[in-house]
């Protein structure tokens, strides 16, 4: 038997009294890779903000279980805290806030959540130093404010290193390829791809197979109007990229 | 004698905070008239009332029902803690509890430091003593005035340049409720340049008025650096007068730091006296819960080719207020001068109290002033950005506070004390 990660469960959420997520059913299993496409504006990055709980997204019916958790009633740090990780299709500037302190905090209070000791600054350094270099990003960067001046293929690779940091169980990825030169792509996705073992999952949430073609995803979903309107294999991807939306939205 | 006679015929008034006036009666006769001098300034002008423009917003009342204690008795002080702490390459100024603790110090050649009463005494820097502001103008510093006895006297002589900073430091950690005041000068002769560092702090939470003047003056081509970070207990109350006096090629700047305080008032008034004379005020302060801070300045461009700069960054917490006043004023002979102001609010809470009153009189023409103030809230997507890492909505919100003062901080030239400064 699989185990389920993460169960949504006929999940309807509005934001400002705008319907979304319309009755949205999907279950990852510990280990899975699933890709989510869609047309713009359907609410692939509403649901991400669904399930990390950001405030002004409004759950009305519906459950989504975590870990075997309730999810929707734990505040956003605690589902972080708890292993949920989003990359996010825009990653805020936060001017004042240098790099380094943040992420001290961030990974500290989550070390703190698991029961494992916290870092003192010398050996957080050494750790986010390593994990930079990984994914060639510059210890002068580390200097600065969070996003703050970062072109939109850094913010991505900023993304990962948290990512990379933080070791979640589960990751949405949202449009974690826009604003990646063809190389940053390849880094980038290495660095997913190190991540991923039997224990952790990732929502994939793209507009282009490329990203699939280095990503190799388990599941793809095509979403379209608040839900899941078609489920498939990476063969899906290929066909998308052929023929477009038109298709399946017509089938529905 | 004589002025004991004068005392007996005029009757004395009652005035809130002042106690014992013949506390001073044996004093030399020239120190007791600028004490008398000062006593009936606040007996013509009272304290300061709403209907005073420069105090419009800023309730004293709390203060002057305090009904705070003077302590008499000891000129300096003797306490062995003070004792205790290291003897280091830093020139630290202590008072404790308001009495200045008199330590021996390594001075660098060319820097003179004397105790107020050798000032007074002595009467070699004297004439600097009420001499940069109008006491008709400034009731607290009538105050001052009246207990006059505790400051210190920075003389820095021709083209000295000392780069450690040269701390004072006021501790105000008993539990008497006392009022606490002290005057400083602080004279940089020509081309000479230093760093000062106050700080006031209590480590209880106790109740005490500090009130301290800084007489500053500034001859051509000093360069005075200003530091100072008030952290005092959530039931005081700390009032300040920066009164500087800055001549021709001269610059002043000054880093202030304010979290603590029940009242705290930060006034700086300063006279840009002659041309390239400079100012520079930047101050990152917090307005507690149910607390007052009140920063005013008041600069005076009154020659040709003069520079300032003030900008403030504050955070407003619930139930607090914040006066910010900022008065610039251009004399009709300063042409080609420059004067900017900015002051930036984020509210914690919708429930705080922002007075904000930016002041530009230009008298004169070729001259290049702005000012400016904005308020908001915390950036909702920051907040959410930090939380869905883990951290929490406290400590996440503690971090945009700092960000947003960081930005003030990170002007500060000096990296220790921009360590300190920093939450
Ligand atoms: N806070 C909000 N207030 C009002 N409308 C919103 C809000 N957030 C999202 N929407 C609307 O909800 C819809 C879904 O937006 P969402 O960002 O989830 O789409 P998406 O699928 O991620 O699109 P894209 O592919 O362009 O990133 C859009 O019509 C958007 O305008
Ligand atoms: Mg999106």
């Amino acid at each position: 038997m699989e185990k389920p990660l993460l169960e949504i469960k006929h999940l309807c959420a509005r934001v400002e009294d705008k319907e979304i997520i319309k009755d949205l059913s999907l279950t990852i299993n510990a280990g899975e890779v699933h890709a989510i496409m869609g047309p713009n504006g359907a609410g692939k990055s509403s649901l991400s903000y669904v399930l990390s709980g950001k405030d002004g997204y409004e759950v009305t019916s519906g459950s989504v279980t975590f870990k075997g958790k309730d999810l929707l009633n734990m505040p956003a740090e605690e589902r972080a805290r708890e292993g949920l990780f989003l990359s996010m299709q825009l990653p805020t500037e936060i001017p004042g806030v240098v790099i380094s302190n943040f992420l001290k905090q961030s990974l500290n209070s989550i070390l703190k959540h698991r029961g494992k000791e916290e870092l003192d600054t010398i050996s957080f350094m050494k750790l986010l130093r390593l994990e930079a270099n990984k994914l060639n990003i510059s210890q002068e960067m580390l200097k600065r404010f969070v996003n703050v001046g970062f072109s939109g293929g850094e913010k991505k690779r900023f993304e990962t290193l948290q990512m990379a940091l933080l070791k979640p169980d589960f990751c949405i990825l949202d449009e974690i390829d826009s604003g990646l030169d063809i190389d940053a792509l390849k880094t980038v996705s290495d660095g997913v791809n190190s991540l991923r073992n039997t224990n952790n999952s990732f929502l994939v949430i793209t507009h282009y197979q490329r990203l699939l073609d280095h990503i190799q995803p388990d599941v793809v979903h095509i979403f379209a109007d608040g839900h899941i309107i078609k489920t498939g294999d990476k063969t899906l991807a290929t066909q998308l990229e052929q023929n477009g939306y038109a298709d399946f939205i017509k089938e529905e | 004698m004589v002025m004991q006679i004068s005392l007996k015929k005029n009757k004395m008034q009652e005035l809130p905070l002042v106690k014992d006036i013949n506390l001073y009666l044996d004093e030399k006769p020239s120190v007791y008239a600028l004490r008398q001098k000062a006593r009936q300034a606040l007996e013509k002008n009272k304290y300061p009332i709403k209907k005073i423009e420069a105090w419009k917003y800023t309730n004293i009342q709390p203060i002057l029902s305090s009904n705070l204690k003077f302590e008499k008795e000891g000129h300096i002080c003797t306490n062995e803690c003070c004792h205790n702490h290291e003897k280091s390459s830093k020139i630290e100024i202590r008072f404790c509890n308001g009495k200045l603790h008199i330590e021996e110090y390594n001075l660098p050649k060319g820097l003179i430091i004397k105790s107020l009463p050798e000032v007074l005494y002595e009467g070699e820097y004297k004439q600097y003593l009420f001499n940069s502001f109008d006491i008709d103008k400034h009731p607290f510093a009538a105050l001052n005035g009246i207990y006059l006895e505790q400051g210190i006297c920075i003389y820095v002589e021709k083209n000295t340049k000392i780069t450690d900073p040269i701390e004072i430091i006021y501790s105000q950690n008993k539990s008497n409720e006392n009022q606490i005041h002290i005057h400083n000068l602080i004279i940089l002769e020509k081309g000479a340049s230093i760093e000062i560092y106050e700080k006031s702090s209590s480590n209880k939470v106790n109740t005490y008025l500090i009130n301290t003047i800084n007489e500053i003056y500034l001859k051509p081509d000093s360069c005075l650096h200003h530091y100072k970070k008030q952290n005092d207990s959530n039931n005081s109350y700390h009032i300040a007068l920066n009164s500087i006096k800055i001549q021709s090629n001269a610059s002043y700047k000054q880093y202030y730091l304010s979290k603590g305080a029940q009242i705290s008032r930060q006034e700086t008034a300063i006279d840009l006296q002659q041309s390239k004379a400079s100012a520079e005020i930047y101050t990152a302060y917090t307005a507690q819960k149910n607390c007052l801070t009140d920063i005013t300045t008041n600069i005076n461009h009154l020659s040709e080719n003069t520079y300032s700069n003030q900008y403030a960054k504050a955070i407003l917490e619930a139930q607090s207020s914040a006066v910010f006043q900022g008065k610039i004023h251009i004399a009709p002979d300063a042409i080609k001068t420059e004067g900017h102001q900015l002051h930036k609010a984020l509210y914690l809470n919708e429930n705080a109290d922002l007075n904000c009153k930016p002041e530009l009189e230009i008298f004169a023409d070729d001259v290049k002033c702005s000012h400016g103030a904005s308020c908001g809230e915390i950036d909702k997507e920051q907040l959410f950005y930090l939380t869905s890492r883990g951290i929490s909505k406290k400590d996440a919100i503690n971090l945009l506070i700092s960000a947003h003062l960081q930005e003030i901080i990170s002007l500060i030239p000096n990296k220790d004390i921009q360590e300190e400064f920093s939450y």
